[in-house]
């Protein structure tokens, strides 16, 4: 009972935090464009930092498609740097209106450098106002740091609860200043020679929903790609092991129940005398029926929560100490009633299981036990 | 007032008796007698609702105890009834206490003291023992003591003191005697042991087998 109730609450936790991580993660953004690749790698790396980007594209074309007169907006990212794992993203200023998000201290970033840090990352890493850092090369942190350009932390977000918690802000000007000499680009400030990783683009109208992916796929080296398709393809994809994950805890269950079936009938059989004996005293067939059931429910209902308490504890600690778990968006309660269903179908079939020895015990002819004992 | 009419018991289309016809004033003893397997502990079991008689009524002040339904006899012979079984049917796994305890949830013996009552039966200083440690005679007092927790109306003994050396046969012979009129309860006793006759004077003896 343990075992199948902590896989099946591990199940919920992560199909359902997850569905509503990558669902806050995307402020209602239509389309991502940036390099060749994967379509999904470009979405879990650009707006859900869970991947590595599939490569940059030249800023002046992340510009033009900016003024696509089918684009209401755009922010450009730049990614390639972390500060103990939590990544750096160089960026226009829009993303704070992109994802609501609020000052808690400091102001936003007016000079190369400069940054600010999302909730989490102040949290985890102690960094406050004014205190300098240096970005480790790649995603993750591999030590090989700059530390000739230090970041200065200007400012401090509230929580949003989106993936902006988990992320270091900062100007797409630092980022290139930054890898200036890796891309050998003397001039910076030449828009021919400066790349970003993606654009995240709103329409205008939802009418371009397919006319300006197929337009940017045929005409251009970069790909457009739909944040909500690949999610809902991705999930797709996962569901089919979420769904045997799922089958194989009411595999685990219901051979629990099976297992508290004998357990209890063997009980039965063993005390039948004890319980014949508990008549005798004046103990009625509803009493001892009622002891049975509250026996076998005892062993369900502690199983079940020891399960659930497992189960949320694994996750937890999963969520703390691993890197992916980290960008999961924590205190969600959405599972809470996808567990409590599950519980209660759970204790339901319990019941009906414990039924069966009771019923047996019921039925038993206490005078026949005495005489047969 | 218990009466039996027309009490017959069958096993298999074997008559084991027949016919049987009691009237127990309230607070009047009854003894049984007769050879062994002609249906003594049946009678017993019947007059207990624990085995419904082939024919015949049971009546105990007018209640009609198998026109009840079964939960109701269960609960009717934990309210009014003190039963010792000849296998003393004893919780083996629980203590001398428990095993008093447990009767006491049903009998429901208000201010009874369960550390007197063991003591008048000679196992006050056994009470945390567990009763599969007893010895036979110590089981058979345990179970005397137990049928006395609450404040039966009518007590059943098959057998009291069968396993009792002779002081003890006399000391349960008394407990029996005393609980009973303390009780104000109707005593119903099968036995063949002389000590206890010779220390219950019973109004009525029935010997199966022969005619009242």
């Amino acid at each position: 009972m343990i075992v199948g109730m902590t896989i099946i609450t591990v199940s919920i936790l992560v199909t359902q935090i997850t569905k509503n991580t990558f669902n806050k993660n995307n402020p209602n953004l239509d389309v991502v464009v940036g390099a060749k690749g994967s379509p999904l790698q470009l979405i879990l790396s650009t707006i859900h930092h869970i991947d590595i980007p599939t490569g940059n594209i030249s800023y002046k074309n992340a510009l033009n498609i900016i003024k696509h007169p089918a684009i209401r907006s755009g922010t450009p990212i730049s990614l390639g740097d972390n500060f103990q794992n939590f990544r750096i993203v160089g960026t226009s200023k829009n993303i704070l209106k992109l994802y609501n998000a609020n000052l808690k201290v400091g102001k936003v970033w007016e000079k190369p450098m400069q940054s600010i840090i999302g909730y989490n990352v102040a949290n985890y890493t102690q960094l406050k106002m004014n205190k300098f850092f240096v970005g480790s090369h790649g995603l993750i942190d591999t030590g090989d740091v700059h530390a000739e350009q230090p970041y200065k932390v200007v400012g401090i977000l509230n929580k949003t609860g989106t993936i902006l918690d988990n992320l270091i802000l900062t100007s797409l000007g630092s980022v290139w200043r930054l890898h200036s000499n890796e891309t050998n680009s003397k001039t910076v400030n030449s828009n021919s020679k400066l790349e970003v990783t993606a654009l995240l683009l709103k329409y205008k109208n939802k009418s371009s929903v397919f006319s300006f992916p197929r337009l940017i796929n045929k005409n251009t080296n970069m790909q457009a790609a739909s944040p909500s398709y690949e999610i809902s393809k991705l999930f797709k994809l996962t569901g089919d092991a979420h769904m045997i994950v799922n089958y194989l805890s009411i595999l685990i269950i219901s051979l629990s129940f099976i297992g508290i079936l004998f357990s209890l009938l063997n009980n039965i059989n063993d005390r039948k005398y004890d319980l014949a004996i508990l008549r005798t005293l004046g103990f009625t067939k509803r009493r001892v029926f009622s002891l049975i059931l509250i026996e076998g429910m005892s062993i369900s209902l502690l199983g079940s929560i020891f399960g659930i308490i497992i189960g949320c504890t694994t996750y937890i600690s999963v969520q703390h100490f691993s890197l992916i778990g980290r960008n999961m968006i924590s205190l969600q309660f959405d599972f809470v009633f996808n567990l409590f269903a599950v519980w209660l179908i759970v204790m339901v079939a319990s019941f009906l299981t414990c039924l069966i020895p009771c019923i047996k015990v019921y039925k038993q002819n206490i005078r026949s036990i005495l005489l047969n004992s | 007032m218990l009466i039996c009419e027309n009490l017959s018991f069958s096993i298999d289309g074997h008559k084991l008796f027949s016919n049987i016809n009691l009237n127990i004033e309230n607070q009047k003893d009854l003894l049984i007698t007769g050879p062994s397997g002609i249906g003594k502990t049946t009678l017993l079991s019947i007059l207990c609702g624990l085995q419904k008689p082939t024919e015949g009524k049971v009546l105990y002040d007018d209640i009609n105890l198998y026109n009840l339904v079964e939960n109701k006899i269960d609960y009717f012979r934990g309210d009014k009834l003190g039963i010792v079984f000849q296998n003393f049917n004893l919780i083996n796994a629980f203590t001398i206490k428990q095993n008093l305890e447990l009767a006491k949830t049903t009998q429901g013996s208000g201010d009874k003291n369960l550390y007197d009552l063991l003591q008048r039966v000679g196992l006050a200083d056994k009470s945390h023992i567990k009763v599969s440690k007893l010895s036979v005679g110590e089981k058979q007092r345990l179970a005397v003591a137990r049928a006395f927790i609450g404040n039966p109306k009518w007590i059943f003994c098959d057998e009291p003191t069968s396993s009792l050396d002779d002081k003890n046969a006399e000391i349960i012979s008394q407990f029996i005697k005393d609980e009973s009129i303390r009780c104000k309860a109707s005593l119903i006793l099968i036995t063949h042991d002389k000590r206890v006759q010779s220390i219950l004077n019973f109004s009525q003896t029935l010997k199966l087998g022969e005619e009242l």
